[in-house]
């Protein structure tokens, strides 16, 4: 006979935004659209990630990350923005951090720029429109790894 | 108000319902008028700041007690004759329209009038010198008919002062019709109505470009139709397009075939240096633009070609990057180069090698043309189906663009005036060079 | 302008608008415009460079843009502030971006702008010399045209 504790209750599923130590993973957010900070800040806050900044251009993100450091678990970052594009600004986070997790979230799906920025050294590339379970899929897999 | 204007007395006014006042001004020996709610105040201005780079009609600028406005030469943006090209101090109405101020100069500034909103009459084209759709209405007034201009329509939406080009682009206005010529006798009234109908069903406009043409195929057909007991004026659609049947020029819809190689080719010079410009124009499906570039391609081996290739069809243009022909429609010049490739069995198209040659463009040549001197110009059959100002205006396009030596291909039946054009032919292939002397 | 650059920005357009606001479309027909242009009260822009220049501009009305933005949030939007600007630009961002991939892999190189938006009626975007391809599309949310002129270096 089944009983009560043989099925895993849904309210007792850790949010996929928290660690194992039960803190929340820390994401610096790069993207110069206030409607897209929004959009992904409000899909990874319902899983308990904490969005620790955000920045509107790849200079700010630089900046922004070498400040964070070492108390940040990710950066998702646009391609398109004024002053510094996200490719740039890629680089040069790694320039700074080798082990850097930088996710690329862009609408332009071309070869040529996901394979640019994966050879860089990004984790992985998201193509805008953005669909929650997509965000939180590609997040979680790389920050698992 | 300045104390040159006058008002209506009292006991005017009562005589009539006044529901509208307009302010009226004399413009190239016409009465104008403007509803005095967009009129803000009047100037007598001698002084404008000129400035660069703005269309001919765009005086300058005035500083307005702090605010600059624009001020626009109505005689110029109108093209109408300047009455008193002395004067010392234009008249000047400053206009407040929804999001712009401005100035317009005119010959001399009349009076308020003040009329009965119902007594505004439609615009008719014989009224007035500028296009009717600049106007809101004709209205009489103490024995005086003044056409009331519609200055929202002509400052709002079209933006004269960000704008630099010419005028002809801008403010469609009545330029004198090129003239069909006819004698005033009974057989050329029926000439004249041909081709008035063959303007109404197929948008061909008679002009000195296919006079020629149209004259002797207008004998032909009245014998025709009258030995056939049939009326000689064209009725519908269907007759225009009998008319027209014998007009349009070899391979019309089809790759051009061996003899138009052969002779076109002896018309082109022995060689050309660097690349190769050809512009087509209308070049519906492609086969034109296919044709030309296989011919440059096959005499001429080592040279860069580039065909810009235009038709403002969508339809049709689409369908040109992917053109398919059937085997039987591939003239051998084509085949024997080795510049098609079977699709699947029977169905032929071009390799990469001349397809590349060729950039389809979705557009309309009486838009801006931004392209690189040509040396070729393809326009076969093109020219007589626009309206006669504006064959003018390309041909006078055709002249400025075409490299030194540079020719044109109209279709066969259509000419260019010898005076200004040199002409080539072989068989089958007409072609016009600019004449230098 | 070319034909092939057509259709990606039609497709785009479609499949964007489909995905992110989930309404029902059409598309009215084709046509070319010369000369300025004026505005419908929204404008977004997004410049086009690398083997051309141009740009794509979306035009709509203050209302069309409010109900756009208001799906797009999933929450009621009732003015042009900052949120409601953004989420337009973001829209024009992803439908010319996707349009760009489209060409990408048909061989044609171009690259995007960031995008700027434009406010206010009767405004005007002044291209001289430059014919632009209109797309008009309904939806029931409202009208928007998409404006697009671009041309290859010389």
């Amino acid at each position: 006979m089944k009983t009560k504790t043989d099925f895993p209750s849904i309210n007792e599923r850790e949010p996929d935004g928290i660690k194992e130590d039960g803190t929340p993973y820390r994401v610096l957010i790069v993207d110069d659209s206030m409607f897209v900070k929004k959009q992904i800040t409000q899909i990874l806050n319902s899983e308990g990630f904490e969005i620790a900044d955000t920045a509107s251009d790849g200079e700010e993100g630089v900046e922004k990350y070498k400040e964070l450091y070492p108390n940040i678990d990710l950066v998702t970052m646009d391609i398109t923005m004024p002053k510094m594009d996200g490719i740039t600004a890629l680089e040069k986070i790694l320039e700074f951090d080798k082990n850097a997790k930088v996710i690329m979230i862009s609408a332009l799906g071309k070869q040529d720029l996901v394979k640019k920025a994966l050879l860089l050294g990004a984790k992985n590339y998201i193509v805008k429109p953005l669909d929650r379970k997509k965000v939180l899929e590609r997040v979680l897999m790389v920050l698992k790894k | 108000m300045s104390d040159t204007i006058q008002e209506l007395t009292e006991e005017q006014k009562l005589k009539k319902k006044i529901d509208f006042k307009i302010i009226t001004f004399s413009l190239g020996g016409k009465e104008y008028a403007i509803d005095i709610m967009k009129i803000k105040e009047i100037l007598k201005e001698s002084k404008f700041t000129m400035v660069p780079n703005t269309a001919p009609f765009v005086r300058g600028v005035h500083n307005l007690r702090g605010e600059i406005i624009p001020i626009i030469d109505l005689r110029k943006m109108f093209h109408v004759p300047i009455m008193d090209p002395n004067k010392r101090e234009e008249d000047v109405l400053i206009l407040k329209l929804e999001d712009i101020t401005l100035g317009v100069i005119v010959d001399q500034i009349d009076r308020v009038v003040g009329i009965a909103k119902e007594e505004i009459k439609p615009p008719h084209p014989l009224f007035s010198d500028i296009n009717v759709k600049y106007i809101s209405g004709v209205v009489e007034s103490d024995s005086k008919l003044y056409i009331i201009l519609d200055v929202d329509r002509i400052f709002g939406k079209e933006e004269v002062l960000a704008s630099t080009y010419d005028r002809e682009e801008r403010i469609e206005y009545k330029a004198p019709e090129k003239e069909i010529k006819v004698k005033t006798d009974e057989e050329d009234i029926e000439f004249k109505f041909v081709a008035e109908t063959l303007v109404t069903f197929k948008s061909f406009y008679v002009t000195d470009l296919n006079y020629e043409w149209t004259k002797r195929r207008f004998e032909e057909w009245k014998n025709l139709r009258t030995s056939a007991g049939e009326k000689v004026q064209l009725e519908n659609a269907s007759d225009a397009e009998n008319f027209l049947r014998p007009f349009y020029s070899p391979y019309t819809g089809m790759l051009w075939g061996n003899d138009y190689k052969e002779n076109l080719q002896k018309i082109l010079p022995e060689r050309y240096q660097g690349i190769i410009n050809v512009w087509n124009l209308g070049c519906g499906k492609g086969y034109e633009s296919y044709s030309i570039a296989a011919i440059l391609r096959d005499r001429y081996k080592n040279n860069m070609i580039k065909v810009w290739a235009n038709d403002k069809d969508l339809l049709n243009i689409s369908t040109a990057p992917n053109l398919v022909v059937s085997k039987d429609q591939i003239p051998s010049f084509m085949l024997d180069n080795g510049f098609v490739e079977e699709v699947d069995s029977g169905r032929y198209r071009f390799k990469r090698e001349i397809k590349d040659l060729i950039t389809f463009e979705y557009h309309d040549v009486l838009n801006r043309n931004d392209y690189p001197k040509q040396d070729i110009i393809v326009a076969r059959d093109i020219l007589s189906f626009q309206k006669p100002d504006k064959q003018e205006w390309l041909i006078d396009q055709f002249k400025t663009m075409l490299n030194e030596g540079g020719i044109v291909i109209l279709g066969l039946n259509e000419t260019l005036p010898a005076k200004e054009w040199y002409k080539l032919q072989e068989g089958n292939v007409i072609a016009y060079k600019v004449e230098k002397y | 302008m070319r034909v092939e650059y057509i259709n990606p920005f039609v497709e785009a357009a479609f499949n964007i608008l489909k995905e992110v606001l989930g309404t029902e479309l059409t598309r009215g027909e084709l046509y070319l415009k010369s000369s300025s242009q004026p505005v419908l009260g929204v404008t977004a822009i997004i410049g086009l460079t690398g083997d051309v220049e141009g740009r794509v501009l979306f035009d709509m009305t203050e209302e069309t843009a409010l109900a756009i933005a208001s799906a797009m949030n999933g929450e009621q939007m009732t003015k042009l502030d900052d949120l409601t600007k953004a989420t337009i630009t973001e829209l024009a961002n992803m439908i010319t971006a996707q349009a760009v991939t489209k060409l990408s892999e048909l061989g044609f190189k171009f690259d995007i702008t960031p995008p700027a938006i434009f406010t206010g009626k009767k405004m005007e975007v002044s291209d001289v010399s430059v014919e632009a391809l209109i797309v008009p599309i309904e939806m029931p949310l409202g009208k928007l045209e998409i404006n697009v002129a671009v041309r290859e270096k010389n």
